[in-house]
């Protein structure tokens, strides 16, 4: 019993908010042969794969064996369809917007349940890394620019000239249409990454707080059950976030793609 | 802040590129058509009724 509670301690006065994020090799090859290559499997990944393979797994139990009257799993996948169609639909063009709908269900489906994977305790939020949201954000907007050049050529620089605007404020104006199409790639991967950072460091600091509080005596046992409810209420909001950052996330993608088709 | 250092970084884009396109394809050519014949066919079933 003491020794756990030295494990406890140790662990409780040796760690940082941060050291959940530490990303560390569960299996790792080095290969001096290949330039001193060191390929590994680290959590981020294993985590990444496993959100893959329950994405596979939940679409596979929910089949209903395409029966036309769905059960409770399958009415749960074709809402998730719905509602990710009607995002498409609303948000990029209702008629050659849908060839884009895969990469939106996947990437929506990608970061929630990576998200929901960071919520479960003692995982890994994956989407709580900066690289990661980076990567995903400034690729789909080269992506994006890449599409507005293919279909407009060089009229795709008419995206930097608000409609209507004076031609003395014309560069100003272009100056800052640039600075921010140039922000959409930092904004889009901050928000994601931020927002997952803040939930777990937010949730981690209580919980010390709240079992420092707890383990000092009985009636502070008692007492500690108030920051305890907080706890579970940011765990509530957690989940919530999980939802809407994936949400915002598809959003905004799918506004830059509009963007990119139809020039304003 | 660990995740900034800069050890992992292709490890974690690697993995994150590799998974999303798989998931891209996994979902395009089996997953979402099926959803789409669904909702085909109760189109036709309630044009057929109506």
């Amino acid at each position: 019993m003491n020794t756990l509670f030295n494990t406890v301690n140790f662990w409780r006065y040796n760690s940082s908010p941060l050291t959940q994020f530490e990303i560390k090799d569960l299996i790792s090859i080095d290969t001096p042969i290949l330039g001193n290559l060191h390929i590994s499997i680290t959590n981020i990944g294993f985590y990444l794969t496993m959100g893959a393979f329950f994405l596979l797994i939940i679409n596979l139990l929910s089949t209903n064996y395409n029966k036309l009257i769905g059960n409770s799993w399958s009415i749960s996948q074709e809402s998730l369809y719905a509602t990710l169609h009607s995002i498409v639909v609303n948000q990029i063009n209702p008629k050659n917007g849908q060839i884009y709908f895969p990469f939106i269900y996947a990437l929506f489906i990608f970061i929630l349940i990576n998200n929901l994977i960071g919520m479960v305790p003692y995982s890994f939020a994956s989407t709580s890394h900066f690289v990661l949201t980076f990567a995903l954000s400034f690729t789909i907007v080269l992506g994006a620019t890449i599409l507005g050049f293919q279909k407009h050529g060089l009229e795709f620089f008419s995206l930097l000239v608000p409609a209507g605007c004076p031609l003395g404020l014309l560069p100003l104006l272009v100056l800052i249409e640039f600075i921010s199409y140039l922000a959409r790639n930092i904004s889009l991967g901050l928000r994601l990454a931020a927002n997952i950072l803040s939930g777990h460091m937010l949730l981690h600091i209580l919980a010390g707080f709240t079992y420092n509080i707890m383990t000092s005596g009985i009636i502070f046992f008692f007492l500690g059950l108030i920051p305890l409810a907080f706890i579970i209420a940011f765990s509530g909001l957690e989940l919530g976030i999980a939802f809407i950052q994936a949400q915002v996330f598809v959003v905004l993608t799918s506004g830059y793609i509009k963007d990119a088709l139809d020039l304003h | 802040m660990p995740q900034l250092v800069p050890f992992y970084f292709v490890n974690e884009i690697t993995f994150t590129f590799i998974i999303l396109a798989i998931t891209v394809y996994i979902l395009s050519k089996y997953i979402l058509p099926r959803f789409v014949r669904l909702f085909l066919s109760r189109t036709f079933i309630s044009k057929l009724l109506g």
